[in-house]
């Protein structure tokens, strides 16, 4: 790279945070389109129930009512959709946008009433009479393997969705050879994403062509599905992303009221808009992680672990996540759950199952499972047999120079776990950690120390990718008229500062200043195809190595069209905070906006016509990739009368290869730590045995506030595998590892009572539970 | 969260109201802070079909000194109370309690006529005025009357308010100098207390132990025999049916009861 800005590597302002922090950003509510109507859905209020009879006339009769639809109309002119991630052999009934014939969990929208305004819409929602025979649920994993309960969807014949088992290396040669078996099943309860802005879009038909205001993190896939859904050319249905208040993967997926909204707009030729409530959010947007791995572990005296087995069961809830199934990644716990760890043999059988409760979605790291029972099982390994759990990773980290690979025949290129496990260690004085924890319990208090490692596939060595991860990623750079820089990427930023990022690397790579590049996103008619857009922390390699090129490109075009004004070649030119010079001629200059006008307006005749063209797009497959890898280690203090837990620190050592801006990696770190401390301590989307739903409102599903997040420290290694773009993506790694550093520290306090974690979820009388208290429910 | 439609009335005068309230009956409902009553009506768990907006009425808002009493009027607002230097002085447990609701905004809307009418059995302030033998003056066609803390609640989110009463003032013994405790177990910062325990004077009051407010009796009684603290608040949870919710069940919440009734108690006597 050339040029004088060094934009990369420094925590630049966030360009998008003028716009947000001003209340001047365009969320979804915010696109008011004239003569728009407003859509409310009646929503089933049982799990699992046939629809005898829907009574529409009451709410039609409601002036302001324009339409309402039920499961019917969809059934009758609509398209199911279906999942494009995720093996073949996962059984699904193609997704309607409104429930037919049956609902299947608590919030299945059954009928949407069209109206004038949103308050009209409710009132006649509030009249829609429908007419349920309840039926028998399904509610958790244990109903759902009973034959004996109902089946979900009749057409697939069982509640069982998915299933298969993997294995690589001797498995049974480890367990023959074990000194030790240590068995312990680790479940992880309901938790929900619940971004600040919830689900939402204005859909408009015009012209013969759909536009779809939306808060999507694939805008691209939800058109596709869009069109497939109301039988359109692809053509005739634009996406437009608003500004998006975070998604947390709850985005990726195509909803179903986006089907319906957009289906409404099409039928009515008017504008129409549908914006979720929090209790609605709650309830029917879906939910994520809920599952249950069974594990077995072949060990060796000294810690060494020659071969694992793991029975997974992952919880779809009722309809099938599209474009992503909700046990859609049963084949990357397969790949992933070894971790940075050389174990001898590794065999998984997996399972999806379908329940009465809402879709499993994605959530940052959807297959923490995977990480969050290997590093609970270390910690278990450790105690069973007296050693220290840093001891344990110690002896089991596969070795560091690239030349490892996994099972799957992944190499575990740029992983620095055992780096970071010591950096961790040293950072934090362990030694004197235990010594004062040995001086805490003296006193008679309850103080523990945990920490986990995580690899995460961001993006992951090049065949992870081919396991079903899309590959390349394109974007587009152009010189605009005017000499200004602008990049069009397949991103669909909600937070994490891609106008910004991008602009950094597009600018170093060009010599412009950052400030003379615009990054757009987010409308399909302008954007390179991409499936996932935003998610799987692809972002910091594939979009960045996709803009790097295309800037790359573009920077040899706009040197060969300068190359032909100065009469010098393209080789000997240069770009220096945006002004084009020949080496060691400053004096010569030419700017930008002069070879635009040219090439755009000029009457050069020595310019090629197809250098004419200062556009280019270009695409990158994630070279070698490599993992993003990282540590966490917290003290915490538990009250033992009231089960109150309590950070003493939170250090976080992270390595996601050269960062871009600091200050954009820190947070994305803390957002995830934080979601981590609310996902063991404080949430839980609650379904009861009978899978009626217990958390609608913020009284019940308690996400931690400022109050409850400790100071976190970070700390960073730059790893940087031998490549040319040597960022990697750190958008998952701190939610992922974070519940599993959280979860070792509270069993650390509570060891001295024999408390084992065998359930993520931890609130305070589920503490006294452990330490033995107040009776084990 | 759209409420159900209702029309709007501002009364002009405690007796306004009152007229109000005879006209419309069942139907309405006052509106003061506005705290609780406008999230159950964006639930549709209330719909009131008349709203009769008391929060602008003159001198029903403030805190005076009356006789042995402190009197507060009930649209005083909880941030209000925190800040009392009446209340702080000759009433600590009740300026204490104030504070610790959910947090400044609630704090600057939310009212303490409203907080006890409302009679949500986890609230603040309900416990720590049956701690502090407090009273109502309830507001009727017929004139006014007064109701004992002990008296008023009597069931989940019901009181012996009359639908044409209006809580008009709050009563408590002023108690220069005596010790106090308030404790208040919470998941988060701002939410309401799994269990909270105030004690004044002898009087244990727990809150969200049961459908209301109530005393723990049993060791009221063992502290008046002279029982030690730890062995009084062993006895805290006798009598009480806590319910089972997402956060605690009620075996847990006894537990807290013991527990927060003797730091609270322990509190009070250092």
């Amino acid at each position: 790279m050339e040029g004088t800005t060094r934009s990369v590597g420094t925590s630049a302002l966030r360009v998008e945070d003028t716009r947000i922090l001003s209340g001047t950003g365009r969320y979804a509510d915010d696109v008011k389109l004239f003569g728009g109507l407003h859509v409310a859905f009646v929503r089933s209020p049982m799990p699992h129930a046939r629809i005898l009879s829907i009574d529409t006339s009451a709410a039609l009769d409601v002036d302001g009512v324009v339409a309402v639809y039920t499961g019917s109309d969809f059934a009758e002119r609509t398209h199911g959709i279906s999942p494009k991630l995720g093996p073949p052999s996962y059984r699904h009934e193609p997704i309607l946008a409104l429930a037919v014939d049956k609902v299947r969990h608590v919030g299945d929208p059954v009928a949407m009433v069209i109206a004038t305004s949103r308050y009209i819409a409710e009132d006649g929602a509030e009249l829609v009479d429908v007419d349920y025979e309840q039926l028998k649920a399904v509610a958790n994993i244990d109903q759902a393997l009973d034959p004996a309960r109902p089946v979900i969807f009749e057409s697939i014949g069982s509640n069982q969705l998915f299933e298969m088992t993997h294995t690589a290396g001797d498995v049974d040669a480890g367990f023959a050879a074990a000194d030790v078996i240590v068995r312990e099943t680790f479940s992880q309860h309901r938790v929900a994403q619940v971004p600040m802005e919830g689900r939402g879009g204005t859909a408009e038909f015009a012209a013969g062509n759909l536009t779809y205001h939306a808060t999507s993190q694939s805008p691209h896939t939800l058109r596709a599905y869009v069109a497939e859904s109301l039988g359109l050319d692809l053509e005739a249905v634009r996406v437009v992303n608003t500004d998006i208040g975070g998604a947390f993967g709850l985005k990726i997926n195509t909803h179903r009221e986006d089907l319906a909204v957009c289906a409404a707009a099409y039928w009515l030729s008017r504008p129409v808009k549908w914006i979720e409530d929090r209790n609605e959010h709650l309830l029917s947007s879906g939910q994520a992680r809920e599952a249950r791995m069974e594990l077995e572990a072949a060990v060796r005296q000294d810690g060494t672990i020659l071969a694992l087995r793991g029975d997974l069961v992952i919880d779809q809830g009722a309809y099938v996540g599209a474009p992503s199934p909700g046990g859609g990644h049963a084949g990357l716990v397969a790949n992933l759950m070894p971790g940075p760890y050389a174990i001898g043999g590794f065999e998984l059988h997996a399972r999806v199952i379908a329940s009465n409760k809402c879709t499993f979605n994605a959530y940052r790291a959807p297959w923490a499972i995977e990480t969050w029972s290997r590093e609970r099982m270390l910690d278990v390994i450790a105690r069973e047999l007296d050693l220290d759990p840093a001891d344990v990773r110690r002896r089991n980290f596969a070795p560091n120079d690239g030349s490892a690979e996994m099972f799957s025949g992944l190499t575990l290129l740029g992983n620095s776990c055992a780096e970071s496990l010591e950096r961790a260690l040293e950072e934090s004085d362990y030694k004197a950690l235990r010594e004062s924890q040995a001086a805490a319990r003296a006193e008679g208090r309850c103080v523990g120390i945990g920490f986990a490692t995580y690899i995460e596939a961001a993006p992951g060595p090049k065949n992870t990718r081919a396991g079903g991860r899309p590959m390349h990623e394109a974007a587009i750079a152009r010189l605009e008229a005017d000499g200004q820089l602008s990049i069009f990427t397949s991103q669909a930023p909600h937070g994490q500062g891609h106008e910004t990022t991008l602009a950094q690397v597009a600018a170093d790579e060009f010599g412009v200043p950052m400030e003379s590049v615009r990054v757009h996103h987010g409308d399909t008619a302008n954007t390179p195809w991409a499936l996932v857009g935003t998610g799987g922390s692809r972002a910091a390699t594939m979009a960045t190595g996709a803009v790097l090129h295309s800037s790359r490109q573009l920077k040899a075009k706009v040197l060969e069209v300068a190359a032909e004004i100065l009469e010098a070649s393209p080789a000997d030119l240069r770009i220096t905070s945006g002004v084009i010079h020949p080496v060691g001629v400053p004096s010569v200059q030419l700017s930008l906006a002069d070879v635009a006008a040219q090439a755009y307006l000029g009457t050069d005749e020595e310019i090629d016509e197809s250098e004419n063209v200062l556009e280019v797009e270009a695409a990158y497959d994630g070279g070698l990739g490599g993992w993003a890898s990282g540590t966490h280690l917290c003290a915490v203090e538990i009250d033992l009368q009231t089960g109150r837990v309590d950070f003493d620190s939170y250090l976080v050592v992270e390595d996601c290869g050269r960062m871009i801006n600091p200050a954009i990696v820190e947070g994305q770190v803390r957002g995830g730590v934080a979601q981590g401390v609310g996902e063991v301590l404080y949430e839980w989307s609650a379904y009861d045995d009978e899978a009626n739903y217990l958390a609608a409102s913020f009284m019940d599903y308690l996400l931690p506030t400022a109050s409850e997040i400790p100071p976190i420290q970070i700390v960073h290694l730059e790893n940087e595998p031998n490549e040319e773009v040597f960022f990697r993506g750190v958008g998952e790694g701190g939610l992922l590892v974070a519940p599993a550093a959280i979860t070792n520290a509270i069993e650390d306090a509570l060891a001295p009572y024999g408390a084992r974690i065998r359930h993520q979820y931890l609130p305070p009388a589920a503490v006294l539970e452990l330490a033995g208290v107040i009776p084990q429910d | 969260m759209i409420p159900a439609q209702f029309d709007y009335v501002r009364a002009t005068s405690a007796e306004h109201a009152l007229q109000l309230l005879g006209e419309h009956g069942d139907d309405a409902k006052l509106l003061a802070g506005g705290h609780s009553l406008l999230p159950m009506m964006k639930l549709r768990l209330a719909m009131p079909s008349v709203l009769i907006d008391i929060a602008g009425l003159p001198d029903l808002s403030g805190v005076r000194r009356d006789g042995d009493d402190v009197v507060i009027g009930a649209l005083t607002k909880h941030g209000e109370l925190a800040a009392s230097e009446i209340l702080e002085r000759e009433a600590p447990l009740v300026a204490h309690a104030a504070g610790l609701v959910g947090d400044p905004q609630i704090r600057h809307r939310g009212t303490i006529g409203g907080s006890l009418a409302h009679a949500d059995p986890a609230a603040d302030l309900p416990s720590a005025l049956l701690a502090s033998d407090g009273w109502l003056e309830l507001q009727g066609p017929e004139g006014t009357r007064r109701v004992a803390v002990d008296d008023f609640f009597t069931g989940y989110f019901e009181t012996v308010l009359q639908p044409d009463e209006l809580v008009v003032a709050i009563g408590t013994p002023r108690r220069m100098g005596a010790g106090w405790g308030y404790e208040k177990f919470t998941r988060r910062a701002n939410d309401w207390g799994i269990v909270t325990v105030a004690t004044v004077g002898g009087r244990v009051a727990l809150g969200n132990m049961g459908p209301t407010s109530l005393r723990a009796r049993a060791t009221e009684q063992a502290l008046a025999r002279g029982a030690s603290i730890p062995d009084a608040a062993e006895l805290a949870a006798e009598g009480t049916e806590p319910v089972t919710d997402l956060h605690a069940d009620g075996e847990y919440r006894s537990h807290l009861a013991r527990v927060l009734t003797r730091r609270a108690l322990t509190r009070a006597a250092g």
